[in-house]
């Protein structure tokens, strides 16, 4: 009794997260699906081929992608240190960096968007895929270092002991025992810099100031036009590489969390 | 995990380098002179015009990329650059942002315009002056029209230079509705929507919504029965009338979709609403009526245009240049391409998707050919389209400018957020 409830829950919950993706899938190649008509009643793929052909969704897609792996990069780059040394040190002031990192993200984004705007059109960085990275860095950066200081706060510093007194030098014991051990929590840190990135529109649109066209700018403009089967079909590009990203590392993750339990 | 920061490190390097390429490429003003075309084609060559008009339309998108910017690549070496805007203020302020700044070359070659915008840039002096009389395809337009040589009142002194024209139209879904039960006039339209409480609602007058505007306008006209005095700004008049406006509205309000509470903010909301049959009418300013809509899937095949038997504003629209512009030669170029017949034909059937009417006067063009070809796409507007002479018929000018934005506030006050 207890594990059929489970089962129709689960049922439900894979329900919910499909639905939305099937109903762009049906709208994507849909033509005129109007109430009261209960399914598509003509099918199309002109405008899902459009879109493929489109010199700027297909740039719009490459640009989004290169911002949101250099976002994550930069941000695990940056949050790393800080990360561990608020994780694993307890010292004087530690709120008040606590406090700082995570000011960002109660700071509303448009105020942030708005102040860094001014900044940077006097420094040359608006318009600029620079300027637009470092502005995404704003975001990402507190969720970075959160996920990555709770991978320190367990984290046994004793194996870099171990690995000194056996000799090894500072470069060779962060790549081989330091990375290794934290190397889930940077898969997931990093992830999380990926998708907030990814779905970054205001800091895109005020620092961009429109020279920078990602993806989310494409979407919203074609929200704006109103026809559902081109917004279906952007989403589903929209949606296409989080989901491929996180089902792979999914995976990935899955297997090392068993392994590092094992340790403990 | 070196390989991966490796390729990340390198991938930074690429892009950047590519920022700074892109930075690069911005092209350096050359000379030409208007009065000799040759050279305005010469200096054009090889530059990128930067083209702000509105995007909200993808089937208009689509046309302006595959009919311009072909065009202009293979015929004349010059890349388009179309920069969609949400709403054509944005073109306006951004031109405007650079005045203040004092930025020149700015980064705006040419803003599909009209109206209060081309008002505000033509008083600020922001507007490349006198050009649009020197294009060749110049002798095409008709600019004795009142209609063409003021735009909302305000004389165009060849400032901007026609694209297409548009005039106000209905539209009905012929599955659901017979022609003879359609009301004709903004009296009717208040008996029917009394009648049909929740079936009808238009688009909120104000930015972007620049239909609703025009709707009130028109009954503006037929309260006052005089269409004349609105061409210039007269307080009197507007005082003695407006009140008939807010009352009319006021009257219909309760009878609306969601009883006047919200109305859609554009054209493409009032579309939707009216696919999926929550009201029995929408708007449109496209000459092939509901032609290029059905095209792009956004109302029933069965949806038809109709016009009042008066007071439905038509208008031209235009582009303009800034006078910071970078690339100005190819911005002449691409004003003078939107003028050439073979596009004008091309503009009017609803199959590209752009479906607004001749800029030029069919009557001027002496090449048999192109006149043959203009003819038969004006015979090519579809079913969706109003006929031809309804329209004729109905066509009337719209107010001087002022009254653009007097409406739209007057609108706000008075009939969306009285009690």
């Amino acid at each position: 009794m207890k594990n059929q409830s489970a089962v129709i829950f689960r049922i439900f919950l894979y329900g919910i997260l499909i639905a939305p993706l099937v109903l762009f899938m049906l709208y994507a190649f849909s033509e005129r699906w109007f109430f009261p008509a209960p399914f598509p009643t003509a099918w199309t793929t002109n405008i899902v081929t459009r879109m493929l052909n489109d010199p700027r969704t297909t740039s719009g897609l490459f640009i989004s992608i290169g911002i949101a792996m250099l976002v994550s990069f930069l941000s695990l780059l940056i949050g790393f240190p800080a990360a561990r040394t608020l994780g694993s040190r307890v010292f004087r002031g530690r709120q008040i960096a606590w406090l700082i990192f995570f000011l960002p993200t109660v700071v509303p984004p448009l105020a942030v968007g708005m102040g860094l705007n001014i900044l940077f059109l006097r420094l040359g960085w608006s318009g600029t895929l620079f300027g637009v990275i470092l502005a995404h860095l704003v975001p990402t950066l507190p969720y970075t270092i959160f996920t990555l200081s709770g991978v320190f706060s367990r984290y046994d510093e004793n194996y870099e002991h171990q690995a000194l007194v056996l000799g090894s030098s500072r470069l060779r014991i962060f790549f081989t025992v330091t990375l290794r051990l934290v190397f889930p929590g940077l898969i997931v840190a990093g992830l999380f810099a990926f998708l907030i990135s990814w779905s970054q529109y205001l800091l895109t649109l005020l620092i961009g100031g429109g020279k920078i066209l990602t993806l989310p700018m494409l979407l919203f403009s074609a929200v704006s036009g109103g026809n559902p089967t081109s917004i279906a079909a952007l989403s589903l590009l929209f949606v296409a590489p989080p989901v491929i990203i996180i089902a792979a590392s999914a995976r990935f993750l899955v297997q090392h969390g068993n392994t590092i339990r094992e340790q403990y | 995990m070196k390989k991966i920061i490796a390729f990340l490190i390198l991938f930074t390097v690429l892009l950047s380098a590519c920022n700074v390429a892109g930075n690069n490429t911005q092209t350096s003003p050359t000379t030409y002179d208007i009065n000799d075309w040759d050279s305005v084609v010469a200096a054009a060559k090889g530059q990128t015009v930067n083209w702000y008009l509105w995007g909200g339309s993808e089937s208009i998108n689509n046309y302006v990329d595959s009919f311009y910017g072909k065009a202009l690549k293979e015929r004349y070496d010059i890349t388009l650059n179309r920069v969609p805007v949400a709403d054509t203020v944005d073109a306006v302020n951004q031109v405007l942002s650079e005045k203040q700044a004092g930025k020149d070359p700015g980064v705006v070659d040419l803003i599909w315009i009209n109206g209060e915008n081309f008002a505000t840039l033509k008083q600020a002096n922001l507007l490349l002056p006198a050009w649009a009389d020197k294009l060749p395809n110049s002798r095409l337009v008709n600019w004795d029209n009142p209609a063409i040589n003021r735009d909302f009142g305000t004389p165009v002194d060849f400032q901007e230079s026609p694209w297409s024209s548009a005039q106000f139209q209905l539209i009905y879904d012929s599955a659901r509705m017979q022609p003879e039960d359609l009301p004709r006039s903004y009296a009717e339209l208040k008996d029917w929507v009394v009648e049909n409480p929740g079936r009808f609602t238009y688009i909120a007058p104000g930015p972007g919504g620049f239909q609703g505007t025009r709707f009130a306008k028109g009954a503006l006209y037929e309260f006052s029965g005089n269409v004349e005095q609105w061409g210039n700004f007269d307080q009197a008049i507007w005082d003695e009338y407006s009140p008939l406006l807010w009352d009319y509205f006021n009257d219909i309000k309760p009878y609306l979709w969601r009883q006047g509470e919200t109305y859609p903010k554009d054209e493409n909301e009032l579309h939707s609403l009216f696919a999926n049959q929550e009201v029995d009418f929408s708007i449109t300013q496209a000459i092939v009526g509901a032609g290029a809509l059905i095209e792009q899937g956004l109302v029933p095949e069965t949806a038809r245009a109709f016009v009042f038997d008066n007071y439905m504003i038509g208008d031209f629209n235009y582009v303009g240049i800034p006078l910071n512009a970078p690339s100005k030669a190819a911005a002449l170029v691409l004003a003078n391409l939107l003028l050439d017949p073979e596009f004008q034909a091309a503009q009017v059937l609803p199959e590209n998707g752009f479906g607004l009417g001749f800029g030029i006067d069919i009557n001027r063009v002496t090449d048999s050919a192109e006149l043959t070809k203009l003819q038969e796409a004006s015979q090519k507007l579809g079913d969706a389209a109003t006929p031809p002479s309804d329209l004729a018929k109905a066509l009337v000018g719209d107010t001087a400018a002022e009254y653009q934005s007097l409406v739209e506030e007057g609108w706000r006050q008075f009939v969306l957020l009285a009690q």
